[in-house]
């Protein structure tokens, strides 16, 4: 008596291979976690230094009449995604009337005039000289790196509680010339008079 | 000589024993309209037939029932009705095993079961690869049934973790199509979660179920627009900030269980950077840049 039953040879292995490729997919599509380079469209520290810097510039007043005409200048020193992100969401905007240009500086102390410089904890060599050559002159320089408020930053971002926040110096901000409203000032993590 | 031909000797030869002094019987017709092809004709006696009283508890005729369907389905395509065929015919050559006392029949069903349980799980990857995910679950769980019911030993660990591993990137994969599906989120959770249960070491799960909450608290950040003030900022930081603790314990174990896998190290500098954690977050930077480069590994 015949026991085996022709034609019955359906295998795993094509099943196998297509659920391997399936596997892997996720390494591939999902990671977006940096490479050597952080990708700017996954860096969310520079997503919201972009938004935290755009919101300030919103909710300060430059006293100088020089400031208050023409574009709506954000230097950026170091802090490349920072950049691409300001470039990317915020440089159609205004502030006031005043339409943004963002711009990429030289890692260099010589600053051009601009309303808000943002220097990256890469360049903390420079800052000494930065603030040296920016005292008195309307520029608001915002930092990354703790004490900055002491040597002379407005705005210093800061870390609470696994959250980016900032932190406000109103003292320098008044050596600038700016006016901090009453928003921002509420909000700050710290506010040193 | 073509596979319904040898299909057919079998049983002839199977069954003629049987039928040699039996001619009329509705069994043996049954049989007659399998050799000849007219499979519908054949279908409709077996039907009769393991409902009858002389052969309903007769394991010969549940095994020709099982092999008409078998032979209706395979030439049924793809549909409801070939699932319903394939249904009944598995079902047939499960009540011919459990009727066949001696073990005359037993062999022969159990290929035929088997080679309708694998088409249960080749269908279910086919369902998988078009992203249909729920088809896909429905086909695997009777593929397992169908295995455990046969022999309720048989090792189907192993391949339920793969299905599910792989299941649950199709969930993801949805919810990246669409984030609106939130759905798809919770499923793709659950099925890692599934397999994580069933193997608490399995690294693909890990990091999968990692990767799966990190992107989503990074895609929460990333949906912030210029429109959106301090307060929103910080609100949004903080529904974040959970979907980021929630994946560091995976991406740890991920880690433990493959200490030098690349995309471990760069998942666990990209979540405490994230967390806002720089000196952890720079220490696995450290780490994966330490790493030789692929191809120079010990």
């Amino acid at each position: 008596m015949a026991k085996r039953c022709p034609g019955i040879t359906v295998r795993f292995m094509t099943v196998g291979r297509i659920i391997r490729i399936i596997l892997v997919l996720p390494f591939l599509v999902c990671a977006t976690v940096p490479q050597q380079q952080r990708d700017a469209d996954k860096d969310t520290t520079a997503i919201l230094q972009a938004n935290y810097v755009y919101n300030i510039a919103k909710l300060v007043e430059w006293k100088e009449g020089e400031m208050r005409n023409g574009n709506f200048i954000i230097g950026v020193i170091g802090g490349n995604n920072l950049y691409q992100e300001l470039i990317k969401q915020y440089s159609t905007r205004t502030i006031g009337k005043q339409p943004i240009e963002v711009r990429k500086l030289p890692n260099s102390p010589d600053i051009e005039r601009c309303h808000i410089l943002f220097v990256s904890r890469d360049n903390l060599a420079l800052l000494s000289d930065i603030y040296k050559r920016l005292a008195n002159k309307p520029t608001m320089v915002v930092t990354e790196y703790a004490g900055a408020l002491d040597d002379g930053a407005v705005i210093n971002f800061v870390k609470v509680d696994n959250l980016l926040k900032y932190e406000l110096s109103m003292a320098n901000a008044h050596k600038h010339g700016l006016v901090v409203g009453s928003t921002l000032k509420n909000l700050a993590q710290r506010v040193e008079e | 000589m073509n596979r319904v031909a040898r299909i057919t000797i079998t049983l002839f030869l199977l069954l003629s024993g049987v039928f040699v002094h039996a001619q009329v019987d509705s069994l043996a017709e049954a049989l007659q309209k399998y050799q000849s092809g007219d499979l519908p004709a054949a279908r409709s006696l077996v039907d009769d037939v393991v409902n009858s009283p002389r052969h309903g508890t007769n394991p010969e005729a549940w095994l020709l029932r099982g092999f008409v369907y078998k032979d209706i389905y395979k030439d049924a395509g793809v549909g409801a009705e070939a699932d319903v065929l394939r249904d009944e015919a598995i079902g047939s050559l499960f009540t011919c095993v459990s009727l066949d006392n001696v073990g005359t029949y037993t062999e022969n069903a159990k290929q035929a079961y088997e080679f309708l349980a694998r088409t249960y799980f080749n269908d279910a990857a086919r369902a998988l690869n078009d992203l249909e995910a729920e088809n896909a679950a429905n086909l695997f769980d009777k593929y397992r049934s169908a295995v455990l019911r046969m022999d309720p030993k048989a090792p189907v660990l192993a391949r339920e973790i793969e299905f599910k591993n792989a299941l649950g990137t199709v969930y993801t994969k949805q919810f990246i199509k669409d984030r609106n599906q939130l759905d798809r989120f919770q499923k793709a959770v659950d099925t890692y979660m599934d397999v994580l249960a069933l193997d608490p070491e399995n690294y693909g799960a890990n990091y999968n179920l990692a990767t799966l909450y990190f992107n989503r608290g990074v895609f929460n950040i990333r949906a912030i627009t210029a429109d959106d003030e301090i307060p929103t900022i910080l609100e949004v930081q903080v529904a974040a900030k959970e979907f980021f603790q929630a994946a560091l314990p995976y991406m740890l174990k991920a880690h433990d269980l493959n200490p030098k896998r690349r995309e471990t190290l760069m998942g666990l500098e990209g979540i405490y950077y994230s967390l806002q954690e720089q000196a952890d977050a720079d220490r696995f930077r450290r780490l994966f840049e330490e790493l030789p480069p692929d191809g120079f590994e010990d």
